[in-house]
């Protein structure tokens, strides 16, 4: 063998450091933290299930939640519209303000003067939470919530900016939250999977199914839509005319083959592997559909979350099935919603209330049925878009300012969490006078992301994926820090 | 206050960036006594082991005053308004200085460092400061290039240098050195006319920030001073940042002739090539032996999908038994030569450099997705190329720097190799791009498109991480940030972001080019204008004839666009390259200059850049570098080549990780041979044909892949191949033998890609020309789209590109493959196909189904198993007939039922791992 040298014992540079670390108690350390590097051979290829914690059978530390419901907000809700109230945007109303701010408006042919909010504020519950009277049910949860008032985004352009809440990246092909977080904890029902999506039947959202891909991470990370209408998984049932007895034959004459296929082809995992998958298969054809079945649940469950009612009907059938996910043990299950409902560019005063009509008494009645099932312990629920609104009008094009919207705005954005070790009735941060950008505490969505980690015992810097000689985390290559002041 | 969000994760190091003065003092004579001893003390103990100016780690030397005062790469080492967020503060109290393994400062060191730091004693140093033009043109470049740049010069103004500025534009001069409060420039800045409000988002520009005006204000009022500043390139001097030292790993030297080892060829009949010795010798001194070899109707289907990607036909395996029961093993090298010739071969093989470089349809980053037009070109080119044995070298040189071989603009004929050569550069484009609208086109937009195709270049090309050091010098491998925009200032010409041209033109900007050529084959632009001639004419024959509005709408409705290019082009007047302190584009460093990363030269060689032709308007810089890569001791290029073929061929890399040889990487499992393949590619004029030749003929490739317990036992990972890896399909691969299988394939190449259908919502199939489809390669490739089938079986998204795929197994794969109506119409097509056969009896039509889908006949077993089958399904099916159509006649029962039969077992096959393995 030729003589290739990789001592590099003489020097103590940094980078050296780095190289050498690997063999040392350092290196034992840095193998767990990166998980799976160690592994990165064995996953290439072979292993049908790739998670960190298959290795060590634990989380980086106790968990304070077991599942994540995420319920985002498409569009950019407005921040002063619904939980940051700005006595003084209502003094300055009328004000000309965007040529303090003109780099930072999207739309400057159509910016207007300084609104005040069209919505009445008051105090609520127990911590004198502020919210506005747009969300009437939902103001009778504060104390369960933690509002994070000075989140702010990278992006005023709608697709990188819901690149980078679901994904940390600006860019899309990077794995989403959910995809991080099931491959960090792998799944509690083998008849279900780990990481479901409730898209809207109407339609699919901006960046569309790329909003819950696995990017690099195995594929079996992704998201899998469930659908409310029809079949709940895509090709679930045949997508054929054929007698039962018929597929039944198929499937005893598959494994057949297969068997004598296995007999000559010992040692191949992946052969094992594959029949589980079809045996998972098979039974997520009942499990699936069990799941969704909410002929199961009480009238007054129905009435709770205002299904069978407009406009709820169509959200609160989300959030009762997201209930029954959790229930049965799935890991993270993400809620959408059709059509940017909270991009309120014009007629805020009607737009968001409309939004919030669809949702408020859905995700009202979620918290409360999750609390009385003893489920909001385990069950962390979060709530928020990709980006918040600016304390300018965006006039539309007749310039009639009672139909004025708002402009997107990356600089202030409000989100909240609910369940699973939050402390609850909790208002952290706070923008400027104007609600215009953050002016205390800041969080940024890599501070949110290590936050929802932490909540399910995972550390940003140890969810770590190795990928073209780096690894990959969803926080990046960001010192972020989890928001200690919203934990229980 | 301001928030300062950042604009990627890599950006997010940055805390302190709006606090920094972005003003640089000037080198001027310092006295070290400035440092108080105790200081002295604590950088000598802590810090200037790694940072003097011999071993400048992160380009910082903390041994000197001047030192101190210049700063790393990171920045300047104080912070003048707020000494204690100045960088070396923040980097030792923030723990990251110094590292790890080395003792921390005492609290009693920390005390003296700050009081030092809070005290006026090393304030003296700032006095020095002057402002010069490479203060001001980073921020003029940023905010007003894009209308008075080298795309255009509104108002007949030119802000790229200082004479310029002086000489200003219809209004006059734009600045009048020392009297800022005349200075055009600045009076149109703080009247907030410039730039213009209303255009902000349209043209990707925003207004200057208030320390941005400061130092611009400075600069005039102190006399708009401009220095001469060379540029940072590799000289003749010894590289501080990158030592001899680091230039000894393995893959930062040029590869070794290496003799072929000399062993015990096992007597057992077979023929063993160069390449077993290698395996066998790695073996042997493990006490291994290699299987025995598989079975010819293995290795027949095995060749087939290896090196085309489709099956072969019952046809082809009885050729090849019968050839292989009369010449032997003679007869081998002679099939893989007829599969390396076969047209299939570069849709195969293409398909993995696509992967590669990244290659889309679409451009992404934005809902619309919108399609790119014209790049379908790159990958007929690369197609080709493979098809044509194209040596791997020039195959680079066309895809770096194909625009500056030719002269297009003056040549009379565009042949098909300029064409090509042109097409080829596409492959610096092929990074999700969302440049083409105006809100996600600003500077930063257009830095990370540039840097994505940095990372495919080095991934792919260079086998090196060298994305880290676009914020910072990298951790593992000695690669300085400063090599980071070496790089990209060799891309400068084409890639300019000062200077940037859209990917595709959906609104029309005044001034905006667009990076679509016309310089297509001057046979295809003849036949274009010769069709829209021909229009011509007959449009002006119905007019005459008084021709209805429809009619002349259904002429015109005949038109073509004008056939185009997407390319680089060399502009030949790229903008100045500043480094980018922790790669944060409002934060320019020095002045840098192109080049190649220094651990990969022997650090004091200077980079030329000979004209491309003495005429030439371009920079030369990437045929230079192109030049450099593939001369023939360069370390990686070589190397990182065979590897991915033997990855391709043998499952797995030489050095597993294709995209990283350096220390982050597995390094060589058998690093002889490596070499020996890396200097063979170089001397067989980097034809990569006879590289498949050479691995396809070896004994070690021709092993069986049956696992027994010695295997589990001595070798469980096959780290010493001592047998194939049995592999599954992949994506492409199960969908096309799908197509091939039923008769539904289309083996038209090349040409636009077939568009994508949506089938109910998220569900993507590829649209049917007369009941047929083609090959996967041809089928668009949307970002936002992808072929259900295709994603369902690990076809990765770009981002930007693939080196490698994962393979998964999860259950979404089984309920596709079971339920799917597509899936399951095509096991009817190949049901109808058999029995469309006049020969089909239906013993007969069993072993059809079973050998056309799995490539090999069945075995007696499985052959009983579908006897059963049959015999049950088509009862079955019959006394379903009976129920549901009582009036048909026996016999037509029967003959429906036998039918039906034969499509559930054609289904069944689709669904059995024998045909989605391969052994």
């Amino acid at each position: 063998m030729p003589p290739y040298s990789t001592s590099t014992q003489t020097l103590p540079h940094r980078r050296r450091f780095f190289n050498r670390t690997a063999d040392g108690l350092l290196g034992a350390a840095l193998l767990a933290l990166s998980g799976s590097t160690a592994t990165r051979a064995k996953e290439r290829g072979h292993s049908p299930t790739g998670h960190p914690s298959d290795e060590s059978g634990n989380p980086h530390y106790t968990p304070r939640a077991r599942s994540v419901i995420q319920l985002f907000m498409n569009g950019g809700p407005s921040q002063m519209d619904l939980f940051d109230p700005k006595p003084m945007l209502t003094k300055h109303h009328g004000e000309a303000y965007f040529s303090k701010i003109a780099g930072e408006v999207e739309n400057p042919q159509s910016a207007g003067a300084l609104m005040q909010s069209p919505f009445k504020f008051a105090q609520h519950g127990e911590s004198g939470m502020w919210v506005s009277d747009a969300l009437p049910h939902l103001s009778k949860c504060t104390d369960d919530l933690a509002l994070i008032r000075s989140m702010h985004a990278p992006s005023l352009t709608h697709e990188p900016a819901l690149y980078k809440i679901h994904s940390g990246s600006l860019l899309p092909g990077y794995p989403s939250l959910g995809s991080w977080v099931t491959y960090g904890l792998g799944s509690e029902n083998e008849n279900l999977p780990a990481y479901i999506v409730l898209d809207d039947p109407r339609g699919l959202p901006i960046n569309r199914t790329q909003n819950w891909q696995a990017g690099f991470l195995p594929p079996q990370f992704q998201g899998t839509r469930f659908r409310s209408t029809g079949s709940p998984v895509l090709d679930l049932q045949r997508g054929f005319e054929e007698p039962d007895g018929i597929t039944q034959m198929e499937r005893q004459f598959r494994e057949a083959l297969d068997g004598l296929h296995l007999e000559t082809h010992p040692g191949q995992p992946r052969l094992q592997a594959r029949m589980k998958a079809y045996a998972l298969a098979a039974r997520m054809q009942l499990s699936a559909s069990d799941a969704l079945d909410l002929s199961q649940e009480s009238e007054a469950i129905h009435d709770l979350y205002g299904i069978g009612q407009e406009p709820t009907d169509s959200y609160g059938r989300r959030c009762l099935y997201a209930r029954r996910l959790v229930e049965r043990g799935v890991r993270f299950v993400q809620l959408f919603i059709d059509n940017q409902i909270w991009d309120n560019h014009t007629d805020l005063a009607g737009g968001l209330k409309g939004a919030c009509e669809r949702t408020d008494r859905p995700i009202a009645a979620l918290l409360k049925d999750l609390k009385q099932r003893g489920l909001l312990d385990s069950t962390l629920v979060i709530w928020g878009g990709e980006f918040g609104r600016l304390p300018i009008a965006q006039l539309p094009g007749d310039k009639d300012a009672s139909k004025a919207g708002r402009d997107h705005n990356k600089n202030a954005m409000v989100t909240w969490m609910a369940g699973g070790g939050v402390r609850g009735g909790i208002s952290h941060g706070s923008t400027d006078d104007l609600g215009l950008a953050v002016a205390n505490e800041p969080v940024s969505v890599e501070d949110w992301h290590a936050t929802i980690l932490h909540l399910l015992g995972l550390h940003h810097q140890k969810l770590a994926y190795p990928r073209n000689g780096l690894d990959e985390r969803i926080t990046g290559v960001s010192q972020p820090r989890v928001v200690d002041e919203i934990l229980a | 206050m301001k928030i300062l969000t950042p604009i990627t994760a890599a950006h997010a190091l940055l805390v302190l960036g709006c606090l920094l003065s972005t003003v640089r003092i000037s080198a001027a004579e310092l006295k070290d006594s400035l440092i108080p001893g105790t200081i002295k003390a604590i950088l000598s103990k802590h810090c200037v082991e790694c940072h003097s100016n011999d071993s400048r780690e992160g380009d910082l030397n903390l041994a000197s005053a001047e030192g101190i005062q210049q700063g790393g790469e990171s920045g300047p080492t104080f912070n003048t308004a707020a000494p204690l967020k100045s960088l070396l503060w923040e980097k030792i109290t923030a723990g990251e200085m110094p590292p790890e393994d080395a003792p921390r400062l005492t609290a009693q060191e920390l005390t003296e460092l700050r009081e030092w730091l809070t005290s006026n004693d090393w304030k003296p140093w700032q006095r020095e400061q002057t402002v010069t033009q490479h203060d001001v043109l980073p921020i003029l470049l940023l905010r007003c290039a894009t209308c008075h740049g080298r795309q255009q010069q509104q108002g007949g103004l030119d802000i790229r240098s200082v004479a310029s500025l002086l000489q200003g534009g219809k209004q006059g001069p734009a600045i009048i050195p020392g009297d800022p409060g005349n200075s055009l420039l600045l009076k149109r800045i703080h009247a907030e006319e410039m730039p213009p409000r209303d255009d902000l988002a349209k043209y990707s520009v925003k207004p200057m920030e208030s320390q941005e005006i400061e130092v611009l204000e400075r600069w005039i009022s102190t006399g708009a001073t401009h220095v001469e500043i060379a540029e940072d390139v590799a000289t003749a001097a010894p590289d501080p940042l990158v030592s001899d030292l680091d230039r000894d790993f393995w893959a930062f030297q040029s590869p070794k002739r290496q003799p072929t080892p000399t062993i015990g060829v096992p007597q057992d009949g077979r023929t063993y090539e160069a390449v077993d010795a290698f395996i066998l010798d790695q073996q042997s001194s493990r006490g291994l032996t290699p299987s025995s070899m598989a079975a010819p109707s293995v290795l027949i289907r095995r060749l087939y999908y290896d090196l085309l990607g489709l099956p072969p036909t019952p046809d082809e395996i009885q050729e090849f038994l019968s050839d292989y029961s009369t010449h032997g093993e003679s007869t081998w090298p002679r099939w893989v030569d007829r599969l390396l010739a076969s047209p299939r071969y570069g849709e195969k093989w293409g398909g993995f450099w696509l992967d590669a470089a990244g290659y889309s349809d679409s451009e992404g980053v934005q809902h619309s997705d919108p399609v790119r037009p014209y790049v379908w070109r790159y990958r007929d080119y690369v197609i080709q190329s493979w098809n044509a044995d194209k040596s791997y070298a020039e195959f680079l040189r066309e895809q770096l720097a194909g625009d500056e071989l030719y002269d297009y603009e003056n040549a009379s004929t565009i042949t098909d190799t300029m064409y090509e050569s042109l097409v080829a550069t596409a492959f610096m484009k092929l990074s999700p791009d969302g440049t083409f609208a105006g809100i996600t086109g600003f500077v930063p937009d257009r830095l990370e498109v540039i840097d994505d195709s940095l990372e495919v270049l080095s991934s792919a090309v260079m086998g090196l991480t060298i994305r880290c050091a676009r914020c910072h010098s990298h951790k593992f491998d000695p690669i300085p940030q400063r090599d980071y925009y070496r790089l990209s200032a060799i891309f400068k010409g084409a890639l300019d972001e000062h200077g940037w041209l859209q990917p595709i033109q959906q609104t029309t900007l005044p001034g905006i080019g667009v990076r679509h050529l016309p310089y297509v084959s001057s046979e295809e632009r003849q036949l274009w204008l010769n069709h829209e001639a021909a229009l011509d004419s007959e449009l002006q024959k119905v007019r005459d004839a008084g021709g209805t509005e429809e009619a002349i709408k259904a002429i015109q409705a005949r038109r073509q666009p004008e056939p185009r290019v997407r390319a680089l082009w060399d502009s030949g007047d790229p903008s100045p390259t500043y480094l980018l302190r922790r790669g944060n584009y409002q934060l320019a460093g020095r002045l840098i200059g192109p080049g190649v990363p220094s651990v990969l030269t022997d650090g004091k060689t200077s980079f030329e850049i000979p004209k491309s032709r003495p005429d030439a308007l371009k920079t030369g810089r990437r045929l230079a570098f192109a030049d450099w890569l593939v001369q023939p001791d360069h370390p990686l290029t070589a190397r990182v080549m065979v590897n991915r073929l033997w990855h391709h061929h043998f499952g797995r890399g030489i050095v597993r990780t294709l995209d990283d040889f350096g220390r982050a990487g597995s390094g060589p499992s058998h690093p002889a041979l490596l070499d020996w393949l890396a200097i063979d590619l170089q001397d067989g004029d980097w034809r990569l044909k006879r590289i498949h030749r050479k691995m396809l003929t070896s004994a070690t490739w021709r092993q069986a892949s049956e696992v027994t317990s010695s295997h589990e036992l001595h070798d469980p990972d096959n780290q010493y191949w001592t047998r194939m890896p049995m592999r599954r399909m992949d994506a492409e691969e199960l969908r096309d033998t799908f197509l091939l299988t039923s008769g539904r394939l289309s083996l038209k190449r090349f040409g636009p890609a077939d568009p994508v259908v949506a089938q109910g919502e998220g569900v993507f199939v590829a649209s049917e020309h007369r009941g047929q489809q083609r090959r996967s390669i041809y089928v668009q490739k949307r970002r936002t789209e992808p072929l259900t089938l295709l994603s369902t079986f690990d076809r990765p998204a770009m981002s930007p590109n693939c080196i490698e795929r994962t393979e998964s197994t999860v259950a979404p794969q089984a309920l596709h493959l079971m339920n799917n109506q597509v899936v399951q119409s095509l096991a009817v097509a190949l049901a109808e196909r058999i029995q469309r056969n006049p020969d089909g009896v239906v013993s007969n039509a069993m072993d059809q189904a079973f050998s056309l889908t799995m490539g090999r006949h069945a075995t007696e077993r499985e052959r009983a198993v579908l006897q059963r089958m049959d015999a049950k399904l088509t009862e079955s099916w019959s006394v379903q007939l009976q129920t549901q159509q009582p009036k048909l006649p026996e016999q037509k029962r029967i003959q429906l039922a036998q039918q039906k039969s034969l499509e559930t077992i054609c289904h069944t096959l689709f669904n059995s791992a024998s045909l989605l393995f391969i052994d």
